[in-house]
């Protein structure tokens, strides 16, 4: 009985169209995942996109996603005998319930793994296509495909489908299913969000208890090389198989309930899904049969009208009784409760950006609620649009309706209309829900006209593109479901088609161009780019909409030779509003033709890349070619912020001091921002390509070694109408900030080499050159920053706009106004600065403040007034510190300016930091305990004047570490005096996280912390790490004493420059013998340990006093640059703490001793005078520890 | 008067619905009488301007029907044999809706148009209700109410009392009757009686063709003394008569079967002659259609 059912079901489902087509969606997938270089979610790098780790994120992403097709394989299954009512002819026969619910079950479930069979295939199929990158492909490994497959996706097949089953079995309604299907995917979304934001590392239970998997694969991999990642599957341990296990267990528990509650009766099941709806009909009845016949009054003449007003009061009944048709949708309210839900819970953490607290601003809320609602939004539109075009047809009411006298037009009009209310109203609510969130959050300045014009004129009309574009789909398809495909098809295609170079928003249909609000800017020079695109496209859904009216159904044959009959009479109708549109979008789309691709150059991201590679294969042998050093830098620069350009003119005093004589000058114009250029003797052009910024100047008379020469040049950039998305970040109405790119280079410039291997892999250039090792003649030589110079003196001449601020780095000598604009004068005097400049403008207000003789300035944007004070603590504190402990400062002044968020970072120019909008003046502290970011931040680039402005290290492997490392070190420093061990701890691990994940995706080799290229896990985490932890070993003053001694040794040291060599052996010198490995491991290899503690009891001693008795295991690792590991011996000084507090989290130490750890297992005594809780090895993570969630355990007494 | 002239429609498939119908229809109740598949839903449908037909015409007066869809549909009133509703929606909010859609733009006349419907068509107490939970008469009234909005011209009821129970049948007929005397109604139906009840004409067509065109009583009047009627015991006795005489239809009575046959003269053994009804000219058109189509053409 059994197998006669499971045989039907599969027979059904294998005899189905649907089942292929589902077997479809996961193949094609996967077969981009493994064939398409970026499809997938392995980024380029070295991870192979057939290997272990690909697969098993793969297969656990598209079977998240996939939980939809597992809801519309098992739903069905026993709806059907309900929707067919087939079940009154099943249920009177003699069946047994396990034979008929495990027969369907079970064949829904092989349809099921057939279906999701695709992932392999598809896979597989991949790795054979032609145009797939080779170099990231592993020959086929059966068992990558299939282990994963059986782990993920077959469990999450049983145990999801167990649920679908269940809730279909038990209700019998489709609708709840899908409900259930929403509601169940909302909820994850929301506790994924949570999980989330809060940010905290310790994810043991949200990866037990998560049923896609998401949170689980992170905890389980995001510490796993790039070697582990190709190499190693996923095995049944640990988190995993208790996840595994938990989740069969709730499958089989659904099984079990379907099989004890579902009524093996045709009387109990027909009885309760018609029962309703019969007695709602016998009411009625009996109302009726209470009323007295009528008799019919005389048919009497009545006005009749079907034009003008009676035309728009027909429309608006129309598109009334059709918002009523979604509104009253119990689906519709859950799809909407779903997303409000969802809104609320992300607006909730809207302040939380990338680990640190921030102001709920208006666009960070807004950029949240919106992106929050938008799959709902976007879900809805395309739904409902295959309602309403099917509407009439579903409900038969398709002849009556027919044959209204409406006109072909009004009718297609109502639905658009109708669909485009209940955006509206759902934009609204979005908006509502916004407001309230940032109220929650005690966030109170409301910014209602940004809400307006972001929802109603930005994103708006973005969603009613897509009910066009839906609406359009529907009317031409005859089956509603493959409408939605060919709906979801559509927007899974245009970011494919985008990374294959269709990057002309004019052929991707609905795109507009990206745009960033800034509170600096406001939507600044995005707006005119965002009108025209969101007018054509507008105008171009329109026309679609004609062509939908003229192809829309009209009466009982639908066959499309009858609709191309009607079509032509409509179409005849339709010509004027057809042209109309066209030509209106055609007016639109030419204007931004005319801006995007003429008045401004258009080029793709591959074109760009393309460009760069072609610089370096043409140039890069002039990498090592003499050149002059700029010595001085005197520019004049105007900046006309209302236009976004700027002008300058200038000279650079170069000198040679190659020791041979300079026959040519080779100029890179990375910006093309160079007017022209003179020298101070006759030189001619030999060789100018514009297309890749080169330029080379023949000097008529060689510029001798020691010799001195002047070079003028003139500098400009117009940024004329608008851009395709890529508008510079460097020119804005207000908050402009450009530095010296924009200023010709001497030499050739190696920063413009393409840095990604699967990138220059596919223009066809070699792996990117390692930089210079440590003591490299050449190299050692050149200045890290600006190997075209050493040390300049600088003056410029600033001008602005009259209500703007223009600064430099220097001293303000002059300030003044003249024709309406404000001109500022900055010289840097006899300071010597790296060749490192930028300018600014913007309409700042300014905070003054002063320690000891320097001036302290932040230059913020009015409004942004959070937290200037403690930028200012942050600073001093700073000046304090590192003046104590390095040396003196060397500029009188130190200026903090605030920048739009179009980039987010802060930087350190000499004396003058520009410091984004978006990290900083807008933190808030919500707890004490919070990281302060900005005071760290503030600090770190203020520390960056002595590392970096100071001390520059020359350009080869590891001097990157001696400028951010130290910045972080230093930073840190003030940050633990400040706000005490607590936060440290706190911040340092999430250092150790970053670092190990960071080494996790790295593309090319990992190096030591001392030859660090180009690795920022490397120097800023690591080096934060290992910097802590020397100072924890040797003492802070030991390691202060050190960094003074190499800095003071190696201040402005102009060749040979300083390396990481002079470095360690600084750090050598102060460091004694027992620690001198240690130096070893942490900065000169990459060395892992992964400490335990195994057990942990007390005993009370009769002096109540407690005993611990505390075994560990120590290991350490030394790791390779792909992160293959072998052992090493231990031999290290290792925390070992006993704690009492209440949590991990809360921990007050007991007992904290360093033990000298020579074997992988020891046990430890210790008496502690309070009751403990905690007790483990390496408590604080001082050292790099692949696991460091399992150094403490709870302390147990002993029985 | 609605002229009908050599209608012809054949579906993709290759059905062959209507073959050169031509037909004059004048005010009144019109009767369209055919089994299923006759094509009576094909020529309501062409006439209601939801079919192209191959060729022919349809002309209301001076009114192309074919030609001139959106004035055609102003004038028209049509129940479709099978619809549905929008669940959600009630009674008067879907005829006032529809009244709307029908050209009434004076609220206060469309209000009362409404209500005088809902009461003509006993809706007046369930107006509010969900059209969802509406019993199959309910729903039916439903549709004959709106096809009544706003004095149509033309009216279209296709099989209106097929799935009614006797008394909502009834209620039903009355309700046709009623409508005003210079509108064409065609009514079309396989039941026999629906036709005798109402109709002051009718046609009968039968595999697209049309079989007869008349008033009822003209019909009966032609086959009056012509219907002989006898109580047989076997089938042996049935099929001996089959062989003999034309049988027009065997009805069972009382548990035993009654023949009923045509013929000019008295046939003797047992048959004594009764009154023809519209039943027989049914029967008999619709057999004798079926023996000429059966022959090698």
């Amino acid at each position: 009985m059994f197998w006669h059912f499971f045989m039907f079901e599969l027979r059904l489902r294998m005899r189905s169209i649907s089942t292929y087509v589902f077997f479809l969606i996961p193949f094609t997938m996967m077969f981009f995942a493994v064939s398409v270089e970026d499809f997938g979610p392995i980024p380029p790098g070295k991870i192979l996109v057939n290997g272990p780790f690909a697969l098993f994120q793969c297969y656990l992403d598209l079977t998240a996603f996939g939980a939809i097709l597992i809801a519309a394989i098992f739903g069905p299954a026993i709806l059907r005998d309900f929707h067919q009512d087939t079940y009154q002819l099943l249920f009177t026969k003699p069946i047994s319930k396990f034979a008929y619910l495990g027969g369907r079950w079970a064949g829904s479930f092989v349809t099921a793994v057939f279906v999701f069979s695709g992932l392999v295939f598809g896979g597989i199929v991949g790795t054979f296509m032609p145009w797939a990158d080779r170099s990231r492909l592993a020959p086929v490994h059966l068992l990558w495909s299939l282990q994963p497959f059986l782990s993920v996706t077959v469990i999450q097949i049983f145990f999801l489908g167990a649920l679908f089953f269940c809730v279909a079995a038990l209700t019998r309604r489709l609708v709840v299913v899908y409900l259930q299907g929403v509601a169940l995917f909302a909820v994850y979304l929301i506790l994924l969000a949570v999980v989330v934001a809060t940010n905290r590392l310790d994810r043991f239970w949200p990866s037990i208890f998560d049923p896609l998997g998401i949170v689980l694969r992170d905890n389980i991999t995001r510490y796993w090389t790039v070697a582990e990642k190709n190499t190693q599957l996923v095995g049944w341990h640990g988190l995993f198989l208790y996840n595994r296990l938990t989740w069969i267990a709730v499958g089989v528990i659904a099984l079990v309930l379907t099989c004890v509650l579902f009524p093996m009766s045709a009387e109990v099941l027909g009885a309760r899904g018609s029962s309703r709806r019969a007695l709602a009909a016998r009411k009625i009845d009996e109302a009726e049969k209470a009323s007295r016949p009528r008799f019919a009054p005389g048919a009497r003449q009545v006005e009749r009208s079907f034009s003008g007003w009676s035309l728009i009061e027909q429309i608006a009944s129309m598109t009334k009784m059709r918002f009523f048709n979604i509104t009253r949708e119990v689906v519709f309210w859950a799809i909407c409760l779903c997303m409000i839900a969802l809104v609320m819970v992300n607006g909730r953490f809207a302040g939380d950006a990338n680990g640190a607290t921030v102001w709920p601003v208006t666009y960070l809320t807004l950029s949240v609620v919106s992106g929050s609602s938008g799959l709902f939004l976007f879900i809805i539109a395309a739904l409902y649009a295959g309602e309403l075009i099917w509407r009439e047809r579903d409900v038969r009411f398709e002849q009556i309706h027919d044959s209204l006298p409406l006109r072909d037009w009004s009718d297609w009009l109502s639905k658009f209309f109708a669909l485009s209310a209940v955006e509206v109203v759902l934009v609204s609510i979005v908006a509502v829900c916004g407001v309230a969130s940032q109220a929650f959050n005690g966030y109170f300045r409301f910014e209602l006209t940004q809400y307006a014009k972001e929802l109603y004129l930005v994103y708006l009309p973005q969603l009613i593109m897509v009910v066009f574009l839906a609406l359009f789909v529907h009317t031409l398809v005859s089956n509603k479901f493959v409408g939605h495909a060919i709906i979801i098809g559509f927007f899974i295609l245009i970011p494919v088609l985008y990374r294959y170079g269709v990057e002309n928003r004019l052929v991707l249909y609905g795109e507009i161009t990206p745009y960033t609000y800034s509170d600096m800017n406001g939507y600044g020079h995005f707006v005119k780019a965002l009108f025209w695109i969101s007018s054509y496209w507008l105008f171009v859904g329109a026309f679609l909409s004609v062509l939908a009216i003229v192809l829309a159904r009209r009466g009982a044959d639908l066959s499309w030779g009858n609709r191309m009959r009607l079509a032509r009479p409509r179409f005849a109708q339709l010509i004027p509003a057809a042209l109309l549109f066209l030509a209106a979008a055609g007016t639109c789309g030419a204007w931004f033709y005319h801006n995007t691709h003429v008045v401004n150059v258009f080029r793709t991201a591959k074109e760009t890349r393309h460009r760069q590679a072609e610089y370096e294969k043409l140039y890069k042998k002039y990498e090592r070619a003499p050149r002059p050093k700029v010595t001085a830098v005197d520019v004049s620069v105007d900046i006309y912020p209302e236009r976004r350009s700027f002008e300058g003119s200038g000279y650079f005093t170069l000198v040679n001091k190659s020791g041979t004589p300079i026959e040519e000058v080779y100029i890179t114009d990375g910006q093309e921002s160079v007017d022209g250029i003179r020298f101070d003797r006759l030189a001619q052009i030999t060789m100018r390509d514009s297309k890749h910024f080169y330029t080379t100047y023949k000097l008529a008379q060689p510029l001798a070694p020691g010799e001195t020469m002047r070079m003028d040049f003139r500098v400009s950039k117009e940024q004329r109408g608008f851009k395709d998305g890529n508008e510079r970040p460097e020119l804005a109405y207000n908050g402009t900030f450009f530095d010296r790119d924009y200023f010709p280079f001497v030499g050739y410039n190696t920063n413009l080499e393409l840095d990604n291997p699967a990138r220059r892999r596919e223009e066809g250039l070699g792996p990117l050159e390692e930089l210079a090792p440590r003591g490299d003649p050449y190299y050692s030589n050149v200045n890290l920053f600006s190997p075209d110079a050493d040390w300049i003196s600088f003056h410029a001449l600033v001008s602005t706009s009259a209500d703007q601020v223009a600064i430099a780095p220097g001293y303000l000598k002059r300030e003044w106004t003249e024709g309406g604009r404000h001109h500022f004068e900055y010289d840097m005097g006899d300071t010597k600065i790296a060749n490192f400049y930028s300018f600014l403008s913007a309409r700042y207000a300014v905070k003054r403040d002063r320690w000891k003789n320097v001036k302290l300035e932040i230059y913020y944007h009015p409004g942004h007034e959070f937290n200037l004070d403690k930028m200012m603590e942050a600073s001093k504190n700073g000046l304090d510190y590192y003046e104590k402990n390095f040396s003196p400062f060397q500029f009188d002044q130190f200026r903090v300016l605030e920048f739009p968020r179009y980039r987010g970072f802060a930087q350190s120019f000499p004396n003058t930091v520009p410091y984004s909008e978006s990290i900083g003046f807008i933190e808030r502290m919500k707890k004490p305990d919070d990281i302060d970011l900005l005071y760290f931040v503030t600090a770190h680039e203020l520390a960056h004047q002595w590392w970096g402005h100071q001390l520059i290290g020359s350009q080869t492997q590891g001097s990157n570490m001696m400028s951010e490392s130290l910045a972080e070190y230093s930073a840190l420093k003030i940050m633990e005096h400040r706000y005490g061990q607590e936060m440290l701890r706190k911040d340092l691990r999430y250092e150790l996280d970053r670092y190990l994940r960071g080494r996790g995706g790295e593309v090319r080799h990992e190096p030591p912390l001392v030859l660090v290229q180009r690795e920022p896990y490397v120097w800023y985490s690591k080096g934060s790490l290992v910097m802590f932890a020397l100072a924890d070993y040797i003492g802070e003053d030991k390691v202060n004493e050190a960094l003074r001694n190499f800095l003071m040794k190696n201040r402005y040291a102009s060749g040979p420059y300083p390396d990481t060599r002079g470095f360690v052996a600084a750090l050598r010198e102060v460091t004694p013998p027992e620690y001198q490995h240690a130096i070893t491991d942490m900065f000169e290899s990459i060395v892992l340990f992964d400490n335990r503690a195994v057990s942990a009891s007390y005993v009370e001693t009769p002096d109540h006093k407690y005993k611990v008795t505390l075994a560990v295991k120590g290991q350490k690792r030394q790791a390779d640059g792909s992160g293959n590991e072998s052992p090493m011996a231990i031999d290290d000084y290792i925390d070992i703490g006993v704690f009492s507090g209440p949590s991990k989290d809360h921990m007050k130490p007991l007992y904290l001793q360093k033990h000298h750890i020579t074997q992988e297992d020891t046990t430890l005594e210790e008496i502690v005078d309070e009751k403990p809780t905690y007790a483990g090895i390496d408590p604080y993570f001082k050292l790099i520890d692949r696991n460091p969630e399992d150094n403490v355990i709870e302390v147990e007494k002993k029985k | 008067m609605l002229t009908i002239q050599n209608l012809s429609k054949t579906y993709p498939g290759g059905v062959r619905a209507l073959r050169g119908v031509s037909l004059e229809i004048p005010p009144g109740m019109f009767g369209l009488l055919g089994p299923n598949g006759a094509g009576k839903s094909t020529l309501m449908k062409i006439l209601a301007t939801l079919l192209e037909p191959d060729t022919g015409s349809a002309k209301l007066g001076d009114l192309d029907l074919v030609a001139n869809k959106d004035e055609t549909r102003r004038l028209l009133g049509y129940l479709p044999q099978e619809f549905g509703v929008y669940p959600k929606m009630s009674a008067a909010q879907l005829l006032n809706h529809l009244a709307v859609m029908k050209g009434i733009d004076n609220a206060g006349e469309r209000k009362e148009i409404v209500e005088g419907l809902l009461q003509q068509t006993n809706l007046w107490d369930v107006r509010k209700k969900a059209l969802g939970g509406f019993s199959g008469g309910m729903k039916q009234r439903f549709g004959i109410a709106q096809a009544l909005l706003a004095n149509p011209k033309l009216i279209i009821v296709d099989e209106p009392t097929a799935g009614l129970d006797p008394a909502e049948r009834n209620r039903f007929l009355n309700l046709l009757s009623s409508i005003g005397r210079n509108v064409v109604v065609i009514l079309s139906t396989h039941i026999v009686d629906d036709v005798r009840e109402l109709c002051s004409r009718m046609a009968m067509i039968s595999n697209g063709e049309l079989l007869l065109e008349g008033a009822p009583g003209q019909a009966i009047d032609a086959m009056k003394g012509r219907i002989w009627t006898k109580v047989v015991e076997t089938d042996a006795e049935r099929n001996a008569i089959e062989k003999s005489f034309s049988i027009v239809s065997t009805h069972l009575i009382g548990g035993q079967h009654e023949v009923r046959i045509y013929s000019d003269s008295t046939p003797g053994d047992g048959f004594h002659g009764t009154d023809a009804d519209l039943e027989d000219v049914y029967f008999l058109n619709l057999s004798r259609h079926q023996a000429a189509a059966a022959k090698p053409h």
